[in-house]
């Protein structure tokens, strides 16, 4: 009995006619040979074999010659079933495309236009959205970030007091790991003068929480101590020429000597962009090196040997214990929090933590704007579809003949719409194939053309998962096409189409309703995809109209790191001054200064400010950003003073301290009184000296174009000179030009003086709206493509409207109207059908645009700007596609128009 | 039509060429030519079902042979059973095979492979 049945689930791998021709003989057999049980099973498996064989060059006969079946394939009536009925669909469908090779080729290339930018554009998605972190058991980890609820600054770095008692009292960790809230330009000796590398700073038990081991040598771990670089793959490749024995290298890190103990594999990063410090954003993510920090030294610890509370920059990734979730990690992480604040008012007073999960840390910033982008590129595809269905429609009307001599000869109602059905199936999957073909380059100009700070953008790669949702959006796409026209071929009207000459079906009413629905969909379509365009487009420009406060034009920046052995403030002094005094001799160069943050190109640091006479609990302390001005700075930059003075060299070392605000500053600190001649001091130490305020200046938007400006301090570098600046050059011409001049020059005045990322503010000011412009870009271009669609969707009805009333024009010429009137009831007739489209496509709009408030800048989702303007390009898109066909009515000569019959 | 030729089919297959064998003294059933098979070889050559009746497959197929229309045995009482005989151009082509193996049987003997043969 069991033996039976395995016999039968063996036979179903045999195709279904071999099997009725065989299977009871073959079966019969095998009742009758005894076999002990291995000699069933393997007579089994040789039976499944065989069939899969059969199976398989069956299928192999099938494509390559359909025509020469083998008798024992061949339908009997009996066997003319659903297979065979698809295998002739197929054919038939085969063959009517090879007739048609113009039908074909549009509709076969518009698919494959609409699936392969659908393929590729999801590509980038699953890359970036939904692919896993590149850790262990992703799903388990979270960020952990101090919330300063006074400022509403939910992502602020943590003090490492407050890092240490979050890690000993959680309960729901099973570990917390912190790094440096920012990546460090380090300066690295290889065997030369020092380099740079983008050096990410991390507790050592980091690489275990991660679950992700060294590709050579090994990671940090647990316990290791300082002076051990781990490297990134990337980094070992470019500086040490992929080196097999780096291991136990010895280098000079920061100043200190170091050892090489491992290289990462090439797709380990760490840390992402969302993972880095709220303010702004460093130049350089790509990290080059891994190195230990310790929870030790004078930045973690007080003068009394207690770690430092009141100075946030450590930023933590916690893996939780099996079974918590993210909310009961949240409430475990507040109620420790809650008792800090009650133990430390003075510094914790309305801080508690955000917890949020790693995947939404690193990607959730970068949604709304992909999701933006699928969506469009949703709609490029229905449009696609929609001029495929009003093509396969208009070829209906010549294959009318064909449908009906089917239907005549007893072809059933369901059997025509699978026919029709199966068409466009095969159509939709030859255009997915054919797209397929272009997702790979797709994919690779996407990335090119992405921002370079796109998180994972360099883990996007066509996979299985595309592979597989292509197929289905393939055949989604083919049932959208097909279920048209095979409504309508379910209901040929047979007489009608018989009779010789007739032309009653060819026009047949609900037919040319539904080609001018369709028409009127795809105008509506493309209404909403160029609406979403024009608000971007118009969210861009109003985002680059932003004055940055300061002036972009003819500036040249780069980003120095002294040597070490200017050990004292005053060798640095000379050093700057000598510096200084060189750029300025340079040919075209109007002034040069220097910061310790640049904006719109490096992230923030901030202080808290008392002010002199003012008594404010330490956590109420107003937080403001900190920075050095050097030399010309505010000149170079073309910041404007507004009130007091700039810095002169009297502001040196030894004379009273001075800074300067600006008046984000002023307003924050000193509201309506006067600031200037104020004396303030900075952080919340209860001794220190006062500085006080000389001057204002304008603000200046340091996070990016449209973030608000901060309050900002200046102190004058003369009095602790930094030891990596940036420096900030005007041009009197072209900047770029400017900048081998300039690394020529620092080479000269000091060859072991680092110079770097050197870049036109421009070059800074492009990149910093890089993502916005990559939407703006993509979409544009689809809403660029949706209108040629939607004309060429006009055109194909117009041109169909005219034909079929030739002859009712050639009776109107005749009966003396004048051709302009023809030409104006046809683009009339267009008009209206614009006209609905529009009207249907700004009410979606409507609905829609709110979706992607988030990703305009300056104007509301209803901008009526763009309400406006997309609606009368669209009428005039319509207008001149219908003028084409128009002209023809206009030119027809009655005479031959009346003797078409 | 092209002429027929037997050449084209060699070399056979070691199983269709045990089917033609079996099929040469008069028709026969799958099962029969299955138990033929086996006691020639003295069970040293067991056919799967699923080998068998590929092989069946691809010789109807190519016209060498062919199905009888009815059991030529009315009284074995086995209707479900399907009778193939050799048709002309089985023969011919089993003909072709027995020649091209002669041949390789030759070569063997004069390079003295065959255990007792004389040069």
């Amino acid at each position: 009995m069991m033996r039976d049945v395995l016999f039968r689930l063996a036979l179903l791998a045999y195709p279904r006619a071999f099997r009725r021709h065989f299977g009871a003989e073959m079966q019969d057999d095998f009742r009758r040979t005894h076999l002990g049980p291995l000699g069933t099973a393997r007579t089994l498996s040789t039976l499944f074999w065989n069939g899969v064989r059969e199976r398989g060059s069956a299928i192999a006969r099938w494509t390559m010659f359909p025509n020469a079946t083998p008798h024992l394939y061949e339908p009997n009536g009996r066997h003319f079933m659903f297979w065979d009925t698809l295998r002739a669909d197929i054919r038939h469908t085969i063959r009517q495309a090879i007739q048609a090779p113009l039908y074909t080729t549009l509709a076969v290339g518009a698919l494959a236009l609409g699936i392969g930018a659908n393929s590729a554009i999801f590509t980038v998605v699953q890359g970036v959205l939904l692919k896993a972190l590149p850790y262990q058991d992703p799903g388990q980890l979270v960020m952990v970030w101090s919330h300063n609820t006074k400022e509403g600054k939910r992502e602020n770095p943590i003090s490492p007091a407050n890092f240490v008692d979050l890690r000993a009292e959680s309960r729901d960790f099973a570990t917390l790991q912190g790094y440096y809230s920012f990546v460090s330009n380090t300066q690295i000796v290889v065997d030369g003068p020092p380099e740079i590398a983008v050096t990410s700073f991390v507790t050592p038990g980091l690489f275990g929480l991660l679950g992700r081991s060294a590709m050579l040598g090994r990671t940090l771990t647990e316990g290791d101590p300082a002076g051990q670089v781990v490297l990134s793959h990337g980094y070992w490749q470019r500086r040490f020429g992929g080196d097999p024995n780096i291991v136990n290298r010895q280098v000079t890190l920061d100043g200190q000597p170091a050892t090489v103990i491992g290289v990462m594999p090439p797709e380990f990063v760490f840390p992402y962009k969302g993972m880095i410090g709220p303010t702004g954003f460093t130049r350089s993510l790509a990290v080059d090196a891994w190195t230990t920090l310790l929870l030790t030294g004078p930045r973690m610890v007080d003068a009394s040997d207690r770690f430092v509370r009141n100075v946030h920059y450590l930023a933590a990734v916690g893996r939780l214990t099996r079974g918590t979730g993210v909310e009961q990690a949240r409430a475990g992480m507040a109620a420790i929090a809650s008792r800090l604040e009650q133990a430390y008012p003075d510094t914790n007073k309305g801080w508690t933590t955000t917890v949020t999960p790693l995947h939404e840390q690193v990607v959730g910033a970068v949604r709304p704007a992909l999701l933006v982008l699928i969506s469009g590129v949703a709609v490029i595809l229905l449009m696609a579809c929609v001029n495929v269905a009003n093509l396969v429609l208009a070829r209906s009307i010549s294959r009318q003949k064909e449908l009906a001599v089917r239907a005549a000869l007893g072809a059933s109602r369901w059997r025509m719409m699978q026919q029709a059905l199966t068409e466009s199936l095969v159509l939709a999957l030859a255009g997915a194939l054919l797209g397929l073909v272009f997702v790979r380059w797709g994919v690779q100009a996407l990335v090119a053309l992405a921002p370079a700070n796109l998180p994972r953008v360099q883990e996007v790669a066509p996979d299985a998962t595309v592979l597989l949702v292509t197929l289905l959006v393939a055949l989604v796409t083919g049932m959208l096409v097909g279920i048209m026209p095979a409504l309508f071929a379910g209901r040929a009207d047979v007489r009608g189409a018989l009779q010789e000459g007739s032309r009653g079906t060819i026009g047949s009413r609900a037919r040319h309703q539904l080609r001018a629905t369709l028409v009127v969909v795809e105008i509506a379509l493309a209404v909403v995809l160029t609406v979403g365009a024009g608000l971007l487009l118009r969210s861009f420009a109003g985002v680059m109209m932003i004055d940055p406060g300061f002036k972009p034009d003819n500036l040249l920046t780069l980003q120095l790191s002294v040597p070490y052995r200017l050990t004292t403030a005053d060798a640095r002094r000379a050093y700057y001054a000598q510096w200084f005094e060189r750029l300025e001799a340079l040919p075209g160069v109007t002034a040069v200064g220097g910061t310790t943050r640049i904006p719109l190109g490096s992230t923030s640091v901030t202080t808290s400010v008392q002010v002199e006479g003012k008594v404010v609990p330490m956590a109420e302390l107003p937080e403001v950003e900190f920075r050095r001005a050097m030399h010309n700075y505010f000149e170079a930059m073309g910041i404007p003073i507004r009130r007091g003075r700039g810095f002169t060299a009297d502001d040196g070392p030894n004379a009273p301290s001075a800074v300067i605000i600006n008046e984000a500053m002023a307003r924050r600190v000193f509201g309506q009184a006067d600031p200037l001649g104020q004396r303030i001091r900075t952080g919340p130490n209860p001794s220190g000296a006062w500085s006080t305020v000389v001057g204002v200046i304008g603000d200046i938007r340091h996070a990016g174009l449209e973030a608000d400006p901060a309050p900002e301090m200046y102190v004058n570098y003369l009095q602790n000179p930094p030891v990596a600046p940036f420096i900030a050059i005007r041009t009197s011409g072209d900047p770029a030009a400017m900048a081998e001049l300039v690394r020529a020059e620092a080479r000269a005045f000091d060859p072991t003086l680092a110079v770097y990322d050197i870049r036109t503010m421009q070059q800074i000011r492009s990149e910093s709206v890089a993502e916005r412009r990559f939407l703006l870009v993509l979409i544009g271009a689809f809403g660029l493509l949706a209108l040629i669609l939607a004309a060429v969707g006009v055109y194909g009805v117009m041109a169909l409207v005219v034909s079929e009333r030739t002859q009712e024009v050639g009776v109107r010429l005749a009966l003396g109207a004048a051709p302009g009137e023809v030409l104006g009831m046809i683009v009339r007739q267009a008009l209206t059908l614009a006209g609905t489209g529009v009207a249907a496509g700004v009410a979606v709009a409507l609905t829609l645009t709110p979706l992607m408030a988030n990703q305009l800048f300056g104007i509301p989702s209803f901008d009526p700007v763009t309400f406006v303007a997309v609606p009368i390009v669209l009428v005039v898109v319509a207008t001149l596609a219908a003028i084409v066909p128009a002209r023809r009515a206009m030119r027809v000569d009655p005479l031959t128009a009346l003797r078409i019959d | 039509m092209d002429k027929f030729r037997p050449e084209t089919f060699l070399p056979l297959t070691p199983v269709a060429f045990e089917i033609l064998l079996a099929l040469a003294d008069g028709e026969r059933h799958g099962y029969s030519i299955l138990q033929e098979v086996e006691a020639r070889s003295g069970g040293a050559v067991a056919l799967h079902a699923g080998t068998l009746y590929r092989a069946l497959a691809r010789l109807l197929e190519s016209g060498l042979i062919e199905e009888l229309n009815e059991s030529p045995d009315p009284s074995s009482g086995d209707e479900r059973r399907r009778y193939y005989r050799l048709t002309a151009r089985g023969v011919a082509v089993a003909r072709a095979e027995v020649g091209r193996l002669e041949g390789q049987l030759a070569a063997a003997r004069t390079r003295r492979l065959l255990k007792g043969a004389r040069a």
